[in-house]
């Protein structure tokens, strides 16, 4: 009898063991995927979140960093409505689309054809060479590029306005080019009219590489089965290009311009460089918002009036984004095939 | 509907020639199967006659007028591909009108032609449709469709239903077939599977290393199979192909096999001179001997029994090989039973080695 007892007691324990245990494992396996994700969320959480939280926060602040913390001063609104009212801003903003738009727009338009040439008129080696030729601007330090063209544009010795020289006194195109000698110096980055210009060729120069192995990797996703449909259905090299290839890389266009978009609009570097950091150059012909944001973060110690214009940078970008997705979205994102 | 005629086609890769000489004649109206193994170069060969490929040597003519240098637009050649090669982003409709797109004809005729196609083929519920929203034997019907519409010289199908289910395949089959029926325009059909080429096709073409192995229909290559390959390719199951010596004994022709069976084979259907041979025996022609009477006897022990309803089909081990049998008769056996198989003379197929 008490044999039976002591079974049933050790079942009972047995039975609340097994529970705890079931209980622990339940515990460890809802436990274990933050621990994998613990170190990113570390680092998530001090670098990206408190950064954004702290930018809004001090947006509605008046605060030198020079002074510390303890001088930081609540002002409301007061930063908003400065750079609203601003001036510079406006003309920092028009500077953006501006250059957001004629350097965009280029980037795509000669990065797709030649995409499509490189894909469907070079195999193996060669392409990839190619390929790789185009990219070199990118992976380039920004600054050392703006640095070589700042000396390429240079009025006196830059080797632009020698070209442009040389070619004035080449027969027949030396025509097209009769009005350099009377513009000599061209002075490429200290005209407010030509400081914009300038600037975009550069950006043009630099994004294109890394938009031609998008597309690159886009056209080759194309099948040979749709070529060769479309050849059997009469396209010439043109229609094929236009009626199956292009259409058949739309998510990748759609990527491409996301990715364009909210670059050019955070342009800093080239109008920086190429105006040597001085104000956004002759009546701040180049400066950008991401631009006059550093001026008045570190050159004017305001930053709380930066982090208000880092947050208007903010809602433009999303805008436009938004915008995007809106008209292209649903052809961008479309998976048919 | 135009005829195809190729003069001394050859084809090669760099160093590799994957077509040797072929010389093919494909008349109006005619449906002919290209089967073989994969590589043999049926789908290049297809490729040539649709101009997408060029021929290294050799001619290609339709209708008698030489062809290599048009277009596969100018040729009015259609093709159905394997992947279907629909284009993604337009729907069904568009799929099927796009070549009349190309084409510079009107809306209003791109849409009554398209409409006609779509009725035989029964698509016109799926016209608003994008490919991915179909099934695979939808794709391949729309498939069918846009080279349908097109009112083709010459249909080129190039393993068209080999992404499909055994049972979509039988049912897509019969559609071509009746569309072929209707339209009798002239079709090349290239597929690995033998079953669809000999269903199918008017005249079979066996290909084997970018060679012609032999022309003929359906009947003619299972009957009368020109070598080896051929043999073993027509029929299913497989023919046995199992080495023995000919040998002649007046007007008596007889094959002896490695475990010394002797067979009586038909003379005058074997122009072979004695000698080491190779003998064919297809298996549903192999039945299980009845008494002790039958002649032509092969003697050997079950090793697999593979009932498939209509037949079982037995291996039997018989001097070192296997042996595969269909049964019709569904007799009852047992594995490693002793049975004896019988043929007729007629049916034995002899090869030179």
């Amino acid at each position: 009898m008490s044999t039976a007892l002591d079974q049933l007691n050790n079942a009972e324990d047995v039975a609340i063991v097994r529970t705890s245990n079931r209980k622990w494992r339940a515990r460890k396996k809802q436990f274990m995927p933050w621990l994998f994700i613990s170190p990113y969320l570390a680092l998530f959480l001090l670098f990206t979140l408190f950064p954004l939280l702290f930018t809004v926060y001090l947006s509605f602040h008046a605060w030198n960093p020079v002074a510390g913390l303890a001088n930081m001063e609540f002002v409301g609104f007061n930063n908003y409505a400065q750079e609203l009212t601003s001036p510079w801003f406006w003309k920092a903003v028009y500077n953006t689309v501006w250059l957001a738009v004629t350097t965009g727009i280029p980037q795509h338009v000669i990065a797709i054809p030649i995409a499509y040439l490189l894909v469907t008129a070079f195999k193996g080696t060669l392409r990839h060479f190619y390929t790789a030729t185009m990219f070199v601007p990118f992976i380039t330090s920004t600054v050392a590029v703006s640095l070589i063209f700042y000396s390429i544009y240079s009025g006196n010795t830059g080797i632009l306005n020698q070209w442009l020289l040389a070619l004035s006194g080449v027969p027949v195109i030396g025509a097209l080019f009769a009005w350099v000698p009377d513009a000599m110096p061209i002075r490429w980055l200290s005209k407010s009219d030509l400081i914009k210009p300038s600037i975009a060729f550069v950006v043009i120069w630099k994004y294109t590489g890394f938009n031609i192995v998008i597309y690159s990797a886009g056209f080759l996703t194309v099948s040979k089965d749709l070529y060769d449909a479309a050849k059997v259905d009469g396209c010439n090299a043109w229609q094929q290009f236009w009626h199956v290839a292009l259409p058949m890389i739309r998510p990748f266009i759609f990527f491409a311009l996301t990715l364009t978009i909210i670059g050019n609009l955070q342009l800093f570097e080239e109008p920086f460089v190429l105006t040597s950091g001085d104000s956004g150059g002759v009546a701040q012909s180049g400066l950008t918002i991401s631009y006059y944001l550093y001026l008045i973060g570190w050159e004017w110690l305001e930053m709380g009036a930066a982090a208000a214009v880092s947050l208007l940078l903010f809602i433009i970008i999303a805008a436009a984004t938004s915008l995007h997705f809106y008209f292209n979205g649903k052809k961008g994102l479309e998976g048919n095939r | 509907m135009a005829s195809v005629e190729l003069k001394n086609l050859s084809k090669s890769f760099g160093d590799v020639e994957v077509l040797h000489q072929l010389n093919l004649t494909v008349a109006e109206g005619e449906f002919v199967a290209l089967v073989g193994p994969s590589g043999c170069g049926k789908s290049t060969l297809l490729r040539i006659i649709a101009g997408l490929e060029e021929a290294s040597s050799g001619d290609v003519l339709m209708d008698d007028k030489w062809v290599n240098d048009l277009t596969p637009r100018e040729r009015n050649i259609a093709m159905v591909f394997q992947s279907y090669a629909l284009y993604p982003h337009m729907t069904v409709e568009e799929n099927m009108g796009f070549n009349l797109r190309i084409s510079g004809l009107s809306k209003l005729e791109i849409k009554q032609r398209v409409g006609e196609a779509a009725d035989i083929l029964d698509l016109g519920e799926l016209m608003k449709r994008k490919p991915s929203q179909l099934s695979g034997g939808q794709r391949q019907r729309v498939a069918m469709g846009r080279a349908l519409v097109r009112n083709p010289d010459t249909f080129l199908f190039d393993e068209p239903l080999s992404n499909l289910d055994a049972k979509l395949r039988v049912q897509m089959r019969e559609e071509i077939k009746r569309l072929h029926q209707k339209v009798r325009t002239t079709s090349i059909y290239v597929t690995h599977d033998q079953i669809e080429a000999m269903t199918l096709a008017d005249r079979v073409v066996i290909m084997k290393d970018g060679r012609i192995q032999q022309i003929g229909t359906p009947t003619e290559l299972y009957q009368n199979p020109a070598n080896v390959f051929v043999a073993g390719f027509i029929g299913s199951p497989s023919m046995n192909l199992l080495d023995g010596k000919l040998e002649t004994k007046g007007k008596t022709k007889k094959v002896i096999l490695s475990d010394g069976t002797k067979l009586n084979v038909r003379s005058n259907s074997c122009p072979l001179n004695d000698g080491d041979v190779i003998v064919g025996l297809r298996p549903e022609h192999l039945h299980l001997a009845k008494g002790k009477t039958e002649k032509n006897t092969l003697t050997g022990t079950v090793n697999l029994i593979e009932p498939t309803g209509a037949q079982n089909h037995l291996k039997i081990s018989m001097a070192g090989k296997s042996l595969a049998v269909a049964d019709s008769t569904l007799v009852p056996l047992a594995l490693d039973e002793t049975i004896k198989v019988c043929i007729a003379p007629e049916q034995i197929h002899v090869f030179a080695k």
